[in-house]
């Protein structure tokens, strides 16, 4: 693991992705109840930014993630990634990372990685090398031939961020990745992610509820509101960066995280 | 003295009071031979109880070949569908708490008392176990490995073939080994019963003439039979299992089926 | 839980297999003297219940299935306690039993047969060597289901043995006894039945398995069914027992 020290901000490059939404709304049709849970969402994220998303819980975070995914279709708007529609999920343009590692258990974590490259039939000397590049990336060189039970919470989370990265998509959307880490662990892999970040120059969406982590790691913050979920506020932050632990108990820290708490406990 | 070292030395006992008993007369021979008798009554019709050996393992093997080739897949089709799932287990289930023995009379009339009514029990015998916990195995698979998986753009096949079925083998193997055994004892049962040939048939056979010692032999070719059963499931189980630590949904419902809880009774 | 529609679709289930069996047989695609339409069955079982030896051979088979089941209940169940309360023991015992359990119980039949001759005893012996490793193992398994957490607030709040006894121990066991209970109960009925067919002079085993050498289809067929609704209707009973018993579990 490098420290964080060193590290230069990063300057948008060709491997970043762009993604407009416009006036995107979702619907869920149950048995007993239609379900608006997005109405008329429209954000526009720039290549190379890191933009997080907050909000009350069920405000529809993971629903808008997975529509960017392609994962679950809009039921009104559109939403392009890099000028095109995705109407599946293309691993060449959206790198997913869930709250759960999902690494399957019976492989090791090099080949967890090289998953995505084999369901392509890359031959196998390029997928390992490839793999063995990203878990470098992601500080976990030497730990390829463990198998998941081996590793601990924080490693198979690093693991899982190896595995999106590993075809290098323009747009990684990370779903409360650190949420079922402990606080240390947490802090580290926020370091750690930025590191990344910079290294790659990755446009990230990234859903959380830690506001601290949200001010902390976004160049954007994207504040939702409860159901039916709709945008409320979208900050820029203006920390400079490489953030660093002393600007957490900073004013402008505090200022910024006040603004974002209080829409929240206006919305729940 | 650890608890494995305690466990040798009570089968290392029982082994010993199964040749002292009976011979300091504690035992009537008739009831138990000891077990040198035993051994050498099996050494010298050693051509009778093999060629019995052989009919009862083809048996075993065919039988084992339908139960859970079929079984797991019933199980994998009404593990992935929610609908016959919901309809098809209570009435599984419900089909454990009969008696399955009472079947095999039917099936001498109908196929006759050779292998083939031997088979088509054991069969029967095994199918439900194996996929009872298939299903179990697939149900237990982890949804956000398959979304995942979903979202590194893989098909639907690729789905079936690099989650699913990987996924599914803790529990799937777990069912293989409660099925293998129950096909076991299906053939051993209804060899037994009526028959003309086979393991089963010989004990009864010996039975009737009050020959304990040659009894006895075919009482141990069944207990090896079934050790050796254990010991193969078990290699299988270790060589797939480097994982299986990973997923605890898998485990307990292996410890349910191991612990009897989804099993038909076992005569 | 499954509503109305899947109560009325697996009765349609049942319905239709029916209907199958009965349409099989009556337009002779399977020979009736193999198959006999189930219509005639059900006909031949009713007149079979109205014969008072069939009633007889039910009663020795369940007074059979009851004796066995009443001793081997509290003796499986002692040395399951005894197991589960000593940890070594436990270790010891244990593959012990997965092993008794999974060979066949058949193979011994010959010896009950020797030691307590054709007759009552052997088959409540052999029902009783059918049950007690399986009563073993779950009430094993019943006794590790106790939380120890509730054993520790127990004892902070200074409650006696006898008390830990009643209201820790038997409510948090409950469900999985009733459910130990009625899995045994299936396995000493097959013990017991197969004991009856294997060498009896009664029982409704003994029966089933005459038939079968008779090749009275009609009369095996009934049996079968009979001894199957008999079962399954007993199992249905503990079943919405045990449910009412363990409401509190989620
Ligand atoms: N498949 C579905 N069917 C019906 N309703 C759904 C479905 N998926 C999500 N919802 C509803 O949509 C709303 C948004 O859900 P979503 O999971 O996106 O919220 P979230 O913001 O990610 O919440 P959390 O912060 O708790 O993760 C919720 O009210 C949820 O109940
Ligand atoms: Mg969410």
């Amino acid at each position: 693991m490098q420290p964080l020290a060193n590290v230069t901000p990063f300057k948008p490059g060709s491997r970043a992705g762009a993604i407009q939404i416009s006036n995107v709304g979702q619907v869920f049709k149950t048995a007993t109840q239609d379900v608006v849970a997005l109405s008329d969402v429209s954000l526009d994220i720039k290549p190379g930014r890191f933009v997080v998303l907050v909000g009350p819980s069920g405000c529809g975070k993971s629903t808008l993630l997975m529509m960017l995914a392609g994962l679950r279709q809009q039921t009104s708007g559109t939403i392009l990634i890099n000028e095109a529609p995705i109407p599946q999920p293309d691993p060449n343009r959206v790198g997913v990372i869930f709250q759960e590692p999902s690494l399957f258990p019976w492989l090791t974590a090099e080949e967890n990685v090289e998953f995505p490259l084999a369901l392509r039939r890359i031959p196998r000397s390029d997928r390992r090398a490839k793999a063995v590049d990203a878990l470098k990336l992601v500080g976990l060189e030497g730990f390829g031939k463990r198998h998941p039970h081996e590793l601990s919470g924080g490693m198979k989370q690093r693991v899982s961020i190896a595995r999106g990265l590993v075809q290098d998509p323009p747009v990684l959307l990370m779903d409360e990745p650190f949420a079922a880490l402990d606080e240390q662990t947490r802090m580290t892999m926020g370091d750690e992610l930025l590191r990344i970040w910079a290294a790659t120059g990755k446009t990230v969406v990234f859903v959380t509820h830690s506001l601290t982590e949200a001010v902390y790691l976004a160049d954007e913050v994207v504040v939702m509101s409860a159901r039916p979920g709709r945008i409320v506020d979208h900050l820029t932050i203006s920390l400079p960066r490489p953030r660093t632990y002393e600007m957490l108990g900073g004013e402008t820290f505090g200022t910024l995280r006040d603004r974002i708490w209080r829409h929240i406990r206006k919305s729940a | 003295m650890s608890a494995a070292t305690l466990r040798r030395l009570i089968v290392v006992s029982l082994v010993v009071l199964w040749e002292l008993l009976p011979r300091l007369g504690v035992i009537p021979e008739l009831f138990l031979p000891s077990l040198s008798s035993t051994i050498a009554a099996g050494w010298n019709d050693a051509g009778e109880y093999g060629h019995a050996l052989a009919v009862t393992l083809y048996e075993v093997g065919v039988s084992m070949l339908f139960a859970c080739g079929g079984g797991i897949l019933a199980g994998a089709i009404v593990g992935s569908l929610p609908r016959p799932r919901v309809l098809i287990m209570p009435m599984v289930s419900s089909l454990y708490a009969v008696p399955l023995v009472i079947l095999y009379p039917v099936f001498t009339v109908w196929l006759g008392i050779g292998s083939e009514s031997k088979i088509a029990f054991a069969a029967i015998y095994g199918f439900l176990p194996t996929m009872l916990s298939t299903a179990a195995g697939i149900q237990t698979i982890d949804p956000q490995l398959l979304l995942a998986a979903r979202s590194m753009g893989a098909t639907l096949s690729q789905r079936l073939t690099r989650v699913i079925i990987p996924a599914a083998i803790p529990t799937v193997l777990s069912g293989l080994r409660v099925g293998g055994a129950l096909v076991i004892v299906g053939v051993v049962v209804s060899e037994m019963l009526i028959s003309s040939a086979g393991i089963g048939y010989l004990i009864s056979r010996y039975r009737t003439i009050l020959d304990s010692p040659h009894v006895f032999a075919g009482v141990l070719l069944v207990l090896a039979m079934a050790i050796a059963f254990n010991a193969a499931i078990k290699w299988i189980e270790r060589k797939a299992s480097i994982w299986q630590t990973g997923t605890r949904e898998g485990q307990r419902a292996a410890d349910e089926i191991q612990a009897g809880t989804i099993q038909p009774a076992t005569a | 839980m499954a509503g109305l529609g899947m109560k009325a679709a697996r009765v349609a289930v049942v319905v239709a297999l029916f209907a199958i069996w009965e349409i099989l047989s009556r337009t002779g695609i399977v020979d009736p003297r193999l198959l006999p339409s189930a219509s005639d069955t059900l006909l031949t079982l009713v007149e079979l219940l109205q014969r008072a030896g069939i009633r007889n051979d039910l009663a020795v088979t369940a007074s059979e299935v009851m004796v066995a089941f009443i001793l081997a209940v509290p003796c499986g169940a002692l040395i399951g306690f005894a197991i589960a309360e000593n940890r070594y023991f436990a270790e010891v015992a244990k593959p012990l039993l997965f092993f008794a359990f999974s060979i066949p119980k058949s193979i011994f039949l010959p010896m009950f047969i020797l030691v307590f001759g054709v007759g009552f005893s052997q088959k409540v012996g052999f029902g009783f060597f059918s049950t007690i490793f399986i009563v073993i193992m779950s009430t094993t398994t019943a006794v590790e289901s106790v939380k120890v957490e509730h054993l520790t607030v127990a004892r902070s709040y200074g409650a006696t043995r006898l008390q830990t006894a009643f209201r820790v121990y038997l409510p948090s066991m409950l469900p999985v006894l009733l459910e130990a209970l009625r899995i045994s109960m299936i396995f000493n009925l097959t013990g017991v039945i197969l004991a009856e067919m294997y060498a009896s002079r009664e029982g409704i085993g003994h029966q089933i398995a005459t038939w079968g050498e008779n090749f009275q289809m009609k009369q095996l067929l009934a049996g079968v069914v009979m001894v199957a609704v008999i079962a399954m209707t007993f199992n249905e009973l503990i079943r919405s027992v045990e449910t009412r018993c363990s409401h509190w579990r989620t």
